[in-house]
Formats: structure tokens, C-alpha cells, sequence
């Protein structure tokens, strides 16, 4: 399905640092159940860089503090998802002063493979093209063979141009970031993907791809098709297989990462510097002042409002992009690892009529899912017939909805129907 | 906090809004409703506007009575009905015949199922079901048809060949049949705008006009307007057709079959009407059977097969016995079991709100 893009808007902003809140609000986000516990008590100072959330077991990546300064509360604000999630409230005190405990001097060259995993984990990076899902536990593939290592830099959300941008003025940076992320994969191939619309980065990359590192690597141009940019997707056009959702695509020999997660290797690698900033980009209807910027994680929502002197009067903001992307409800959200936009869009108000049953939303869904039968069902009650048709395999990628020419309710039934049947699940045991 | 009404992706949409999809479905139509004038001026001109005031009026009082919402009216639904409605009579029908016809068709096909979308029938040839069982004797007659006296345009003679010139205008049969080449276009500008796609009349024609070969012993009459009619605005019908490629596609085949069957068991009239009804009926379980497979699983070939093979005896069955029930004259009395059927599923309906409203 083809979207317009709205990315010219941002293709010629130039990555520019935010200028850093007063109050940072740091998430610790839960990962299948466990949950980073806060390392720094209220009142005491923090440095730049240090430690301030670490889970006891399972999965979660650490958290850093982006800025020098006091903690001045732990507790709950509202997130992007419109749940409540626990917070570590920074002061900040603009002194920069950076925790030095990590060590220094060093060529990649020399490092292990355990050694740059472990540099990974050690630095809290998560896949930034939103899932967040730690990159070390990803890299973790022991024995298994990688054939593939995919950098996932198709950005197929319309206004996004966070990873473009890397790309285009972080290009050096970008293929070292491949290059040591696949120090640790050891996959045979290595395969940039982006999309027609950013063709011109081709003549960018060009003199990075003879030199002797890179010489390898592969770029394939994808079509500008929504949802281009999922994992199973992307892997598809490239390779022509189609992995199951639920299936693991180690166990094909596949592992792909975000544009923002290599960067964010590089910096930890050669730069020492953990995962506390990344580039969002910052878009929508009507500003003169929307762009690239580098933020740093738990900077409100409002702040970067103030900061850009966003001046109209009740936006709808979304963080992420407008098809996958969360509405924010309070200005306090705090930007996350995996959130490549900030956008400000126009209200709509939005008339729900009857599905007409035309199928386009099965003309359009990546899966091959009939996602009307999720509203018929949700609003009838029928959940296991949610199961019947495949919900499981849904992607969320919000193709239904965008083409429906009713505007019924396909993803709150979806999203509700999931949680419904969670629910379900855990009644039965 | 936890927030009882959160506003979920996507947020940007496709400029598309189901009044859209209606206007072009009727833009699609006006050629054939100008030809229709070629041939009889005003007749078939009243017939249609009757048919669509008298939809448009019973839509408004039914929502104003029992939803207090009278907005659907906008959506031109009742509109399409309308035309389709009229399309499938004769110009010479009894306009309070056709009003009945219109309101019945919205009432019956559409209204008591839920409304737009909530409906299993086409309300179009819902409508002229019920004007053949309640007006069997003016539906039956031969004057509804034509009438030489005001007739404008006998024949037009462009191709110098026979069959080409009546493909391009034909004044027999239904209003709507005149010139299968309008009806053709139409067909063409709604694929172009992906208001239909083409598995579905592909379907029906194909396996029509195999089976006419097939059936070349039994000389079967047919006309090449009503085939159009049926197959490119009937059979396509959004909310009352199946909505896969592939359950398309057999959709569409099935009505064709249907329709031969129909044609060769001797039901000469409004044996489209019945295929495309009797298959409406049978869209659920087709668009299960012949759902998309989904992204890497398993195309469950043997389930599948089995299903359709099931679906299509159903068919072929419910098929013998329709034509049986019509030629023991029947048919009303499905008819009075579909009337006393909606009414209480919509009394039922409207005691289980959520099944009624959309959230």
C-alpha cells in the first residue's frame, strides 16, 4: 500500500542537539513481565551516563542517566502507550559531568565478540525502530549461524526521517555501526534496505561501499510500500521468504536492526557513551521549526513543544509515526528509546459508520489477515473467533484502518481484542 | 490513571469516505440511465426517481423512528438501491408498484439487518422480489416491458453488424439492459477506481457463457444487458458479496452457475435475481473457506478443499430446490418466512444493543 510520505518536510534538517530539559523523566520499561528497578534513590545526584535502572532477572536493558543533576522523584507518568510507567525524575544541574567508570582506548578491531556484546548490553541499546527490544539479548546467538544481518533502514512511516538522516550525515558512523554490530552476528552478508524515496543516499554510501571494511555489504532499494519497513516484510522483498510471525528469525539465519540501533552501537563502542539520546524527528502540520533533532531520552513531550515554540492551539501529538505511533494525552510523556518521531497533527474528528464490507482492508494487510472479522467479532463478543481468524498474527501496522472508507474501529478492536484474550488466557491458566 | 478511552493508530488516513464509493457507483450508472431515455423519454426517468424517493423516504422515517439518527440518508446508499432497483423493471411498471418495490428494498434488504453493511441480501433485488410476490399480476404482464407507441429510438446502427449494435443498444428487457456497452463502461470506470475489482464479475461471465456452451442443447434465452447489470453491479454489491480474491472470483463462478442452472430447469424470469440472492446467502462460509492465506502458514490445502467441495453441494442443492418451489409458485412463501425472519431479528437485535452498534 502506498502512503504519502511527508517526508520532504525534514529530509534537508540537519541533525541539531535539543537543548536539554530542566526535568528529564527517564523511563524503565517492562519487558515480558520483568521490569528494570530503579539503582539511584531520590535526593541524591547522578551523573551523565550512570546506571540509574537495572533489572534483577530477565530481559530489560539497562538505563542511564541522560544529564548530570538531583533525582528528584521515582514514580509514575503517563506514557506514550497511555499507561502509567515507573519514572526516574531528573534534575537537571547543566554541569555535563560524565560518570567515568567505563573504560577507554580502544580499536575494535581487537575486541571479542563477548566483549562487544557485553559493550552493548552494558550501554542499555534496544532496537530503535520502535519495538525496543533489547539488542544484546538479539545479538545472543551463540552458536547459531547468520547468513543475513539486515539493517533495517526502509523508515516506511510517512514524516520520519530519523534514520534518514543518520544515514545521510552520520554515513561514516552508520557503516562502522554495521561493521561492529556484525563483529558480534559473524553473518556471511550484510544487506542495507532502504526505500525508492531515499535513492539518493545510493550516491552517498557509494565510497563507503569500496572501501576494503564495507566492500561487501549490500544495499537493495525497496518499493515505497507501507509496511515495508516490518522485520517480516522487508525480509520478504529481499529474500522472498515469509517467516512466520511468531517464529524466531535467528532460526532462519536472519537478524535485522534499526538504523538507530547501529548508530547507537557506534557511539557505545567508539564513543563510550550509553543509549541516553537519539535523533527524533519532529513534524506535522504547520511549523517553521520542525526538523532532525538529537534528544535525549525522558525529555517531555512538552518540552520539545516549548523549545521548537510550537505555537497552535491543541495539536494532536503523536509519538512515533502516524500509522504505529501513540497519541500523547500529557505533555509530560517522556520521549523513549524507540521513538523515531514527535509529530503534531491536526484533530479530526472521526465518524464511525458500519463496516460496507468493500475488503479493502483485505486488499491491503500485510499478513493476508481479514481484519473487518476483528470488529464483527470484538463488538459482538465472539473472542474466540478472534483466534479463528488469525488475530495472533496481526502486525498493528494500522493498514485497515488507514484505507477504510468507514473509519471502523479496527485497531481498538484489535488492540482490545488481543488484551481481551490475554485475559481469556490467563482466567484459564 | 487509567484512561477508558484511548485514541488508537492509525492517525493519518486515506482520502476515502463511503459517500465516495456510493457516488461513484452511481456516476457509474448514469450512462445507462440516459440511454434508458433514448428509448422511452420520461417513463424510465419516473420509474427511477420513484424508486429512489421512495428509498430515500422510507430510510429517513425508519432511522428517524428507530435510531433517532438520521445521517445514513447522506451515505447515498438508498440512492444506488434505487436506480439498481428500477434498472431490473420495466419502464412501464406502475410507479406506486415501484415505490413499493423501493420502499420494501430498503426496509427488507437493508434497514431491519442494521443498515448499511449489516445486511445479507441485496436490498436492490430484494426490492423486486417483493414487488413480483406482492404484484404478480401487473409484474407478469407484457405492458411494463415496452410500448411501441412512445417509443423514441428504435435502433441505433454504428458497427454495421448486428450483434455489436445491440451490445451498443437494445431496447428490450429492464430498464437498465438497454446498452450493455454503458454498462460495460460504467463497469470499467468503477474498476479503475477500485470500487470493484474484477474476480467477481469475471467469474460469473466466464462461467456463464462456458455453461451456455455447455448447455447449447437447450436453447437458453438470456439477455447480454441483464448479465452485465448483474454481474459488473449486482453481484458486486460490497456488503452482500464476498471480499478475497479468491472467494471472489468462485463467488462470482457460483452466480454464473446458479444462473444456468436456473435457465435449464426453466425459470426464465429473474433467474439473476435468484443466483445472486441464493449466493448472497452462502458469503460467510465462502469467505472462510477461500480466505487468504495467511503470511507464513499453512495454506491448509485438504480443510480447505473440503470445505468449498461442501459449500458448493450446499449450493447446487439449495439450487434444485428453489427451482422446484418456483414451479410449484412457492417462492411467495420464502418470501413471507424472509419478512417474519427480519422482523424478529430485528426485534432480537434491538434488545442486544451491541450487536446494533458499532462500539
Amino acid at each position: 500500500m502506498h502512503i504519502e510520505s511527508m517526508k520532504d518536510k525534514t529530509k534537508g534538517k540537519k541533525i541539531i542537539p535539543l537543548k536539554a530539559p530542566h526535568l528529564l523523566h527517564v523511563p524503565l520499561p517492562e519487558l515480558f513481565g520483568n521490569k528494570p528497578e530503579p539503582v539511584v534513590e531520590t535526593g541524591k545526584r547522578v551523573k551523565k551516563y550512570q546506571v540509574i535502572g537495572q533489572a534483577k532477572e530477565g530481559f530489560p536493558a539497562k538505563v542511564h542517566s541522560p544529564v548530570s543533576g538531583i533525582v528528584k522523584k521515582i514514580g509514575n507518568i503517563l506514557q506514550a502507550d497511555g499507561k502509567d510507567g515507573l519514572c526516574i525524575t531528573i534534575e537537571n544541574d547543566y554541569q555535563e559531568e560524565i560518570d567515568e567508570t567505563q573504560e577507554k582506548e580502544l580499536v575494535p578491531e581487537e575486541y571479542t565478540s563477548e566483549e562487544l556484546l557485553r559493550i552493548v548490553k552494558d550501554a542499555g541499546i534496544v532496537g530503535e525502530g520502535g519495538a525496543r527490544f533489547p539488542t544484546a539479548v538479539k545479538y545472543d546467538v551463540a552458536d547459531q549461524e547468520i547468513k543475513t544481518f539486515f539493517v533495517n533502514s526502509a523508515e516506511c512511516e510517512p514524516y520520519l526521517t530519523a534514520d534518514y538522516i543518520i544515514m545521510k550525515e552520520k554515513t561514516a558512523e552508520f557503516f562502522e555501526g554495521i561493521y561492529l554490530a556484525n563483529l558480534i552476528l559473524k553473518a556471511k552478508e550484510v544487506v542495507i534496505g532502504i526505500e525508492r524515496q531515499n535513492k539518493e543516499l545510493e550516491d552517498i554510501f557509494a565510497p563507503f561501499f569500496k572501501q576494503e571494511k564495507y566492500k561487501d555489504y549490500k544495499l537493495e532499494i525497496v518499493p515505497d510500500e507501507y509496511p515495508q519497513g516490518g522485520q517480516l516484510q522487508l525480509i520478504d522483498t529481499i529474500k522472498g521468504i515469509k517467516i512466520p510471525d511468531d517464529a524466531s528469525s535467528a532460526d532462519y539465519g536472519y537478524i535485522m536492526s534499526n538504523t538507530g540501533t547501529v548508530y547507537a552501537i557506534y557511539e557505545a563502542v567508539v564513543k563510550h557513551k550509553p543509549l541516553i539520546e537519539r535523533i527524533v524527528t519532529v513534524s506535522g502540520e504547520e511549523s517553521d521549526n520542525y526538523g532532525n533533532y538529537r534528544i535525549k531520552i525522558g525529555t517531555p513531550v512538552g518540552h520539545i513543544l516549548d523549545t521548537i515554540e510550537y505555537t497552535k492551539k491543541d495539536p494532536m501529538i503523536i509519538m512515533g509515526g502516524p500509522m504505529m505511533g501513540k497519541y500523547i494525552y500529557d505533555l509530560d510523556t517522556p520521549i523513549h528509546k524507540g521513538a523515531g518521531g514527535v509529530l503534531m497533527l491536526k484533530k479530526e474528528n472521526i465518524e464511525r459508520l458500519s463496516c460496507i464490507g468493500c475488503g479493502y482492508c483485505v486488499d491491503v494487510c500485510p499478513m493476508y489477515l481479514i481484519p473487518m472479522k476483528y470488529e464483527e467479532h470484538y463488538r459482538k463478543k465472539k473472542y474466540h473467533k478472534l483466534k479463528k481468524y488469525s488475530i495472533d498474527d496481526c502486525i498493528d501496522c494500522g493498514s485497515c484502518e488507514y484505507i477504510c472508507p468507514c473509519n471502523v474501529p479496527l485497531m481498538e478492536s484489535i488492540f482490545k481484542g488481543k488484551s481481551k484474550l490475554k485475559e481469556l488466557e490467563n482466567e484459564a491458566g | 490513571m487509567r484512561l477508558d478511552k484511548i485514541v488508537y493508530n492509525p492517525f493519518v488516513r486515506a482520502d476515502e469516505s463511503a459517500s465516495k464509493v456510493m457516488t461513484d457507483v452511481i456516476i457509474a450508472l448514469i450512462p445507462s440511465i440516459i440511454i434508458s431515455t433514448l428509448a422511452y423519454g420520461f417513463y424510465p426517468v419516473a420509474v427511477i426517481l420513484v424508486a429512489i424517493s421512495s428509498a430515500i423516504v422510507t430510510e429517513y422515517l425508519f432511522s428517524a423512528i428507530f435510531s433517532k439518527d438520521t445521517k445514513s440518508i447522506g451515505d447515498g446508499s438508498a440512492i444506488i438501491t434505487g436506480i439498481l432497483l428500477a434498472f431490473t423493471v420495466g419502464p412501464f411498471t406502475p410507479l406506486y408498484v415501484v415505490a413499493f418495490g423501493g420502499a420494501t428494498a430498503v426496509l427488507f434488504g437493508k434497514l431491519l439487518w442494521g443498515g448499511i453493511g449489516r445486511n445479507r441480501f441485496n436490498p436492490a433485488l430484494v426490492g423486486r422480489e417483493f414487488m413480483t410476490i406482492f404484484f404478480p399480476v401487473i409484474m407478469g404482464s407484457n405492458f411494463i416491458w415496452h410500448n411501441k407507441e412512445v417509443l423514441n429510438i428504435k435502433e441505433i446502427t454504428i458497427f454495421n453488424n448486428d450483434f455489436f449494435d445491440h451490445i451498443f443498444y437494445n431496447v428490450s428487457g429492464s430498464i437498465g439492459e438497454y446498452s450493455s456497452f454503458f454498462l460495460i463502461l460504467g463497469g470499467i470506470y468503477l474498476l479503475i477506481r477500485q470500487r470493484i475489482s474484477w474476480h467477481i464479475p469475471f467469474g460469473m461471465l466466464v462461467a456463464f457463457i462456458l455453461l451456455v456452451f455447455v448447455f447449447s442443447g437447450y436453447d437458453l434465452t438470456y439477455s447480454f444487458g441483464g448479465l452485465f447489470l448483474g454481474a459488473i453491479y449486482m453481484a458486486t454489491d460490497m456488503p452482500t458479496s464476498t471480499s478475497s480474491p479468491k472467494a471472489k472470483v468462485y463467488f462470482g463462478c457460483m452466480i454464473g452457475v446458479v444462473c444456468i442452472a436456473c435457465l435449464v430447469g426453466g425459470v426464465t424470469d429473474g433467474y439473476f435475481s435468484y443466483a445472486i440472492l441464493l449466493m448472497n446467502a452462502f458469503v460467510e462460509p465462502i469467505n472462510w473457506a477461500l480466505r487468504p492465506k495467511v503470511w507464513g502458514r499453512d495454506k491448509q490445502i485438504f480443510t480447505r478443499t473440503w470445505q468449498t467441495a461442501l459449500i458448493t453441494l450446499a449450493i447446487l442443492a439449495t439450487t434444485i430446490l428453489v427451482i422446484y418451489i418456483h414451479h410449484l409458485d412457492g417462492i411467495k412463501y420464502l418470501i413471507y418466512f424472509f419478512i417474519v425472519y427480519s422482523i424478529v431479528r430485528f426485534i432480537l437485535m434491538k434488545m442486544d444493543k451491541n450487536i446494533l452498534e458499532s462500539k
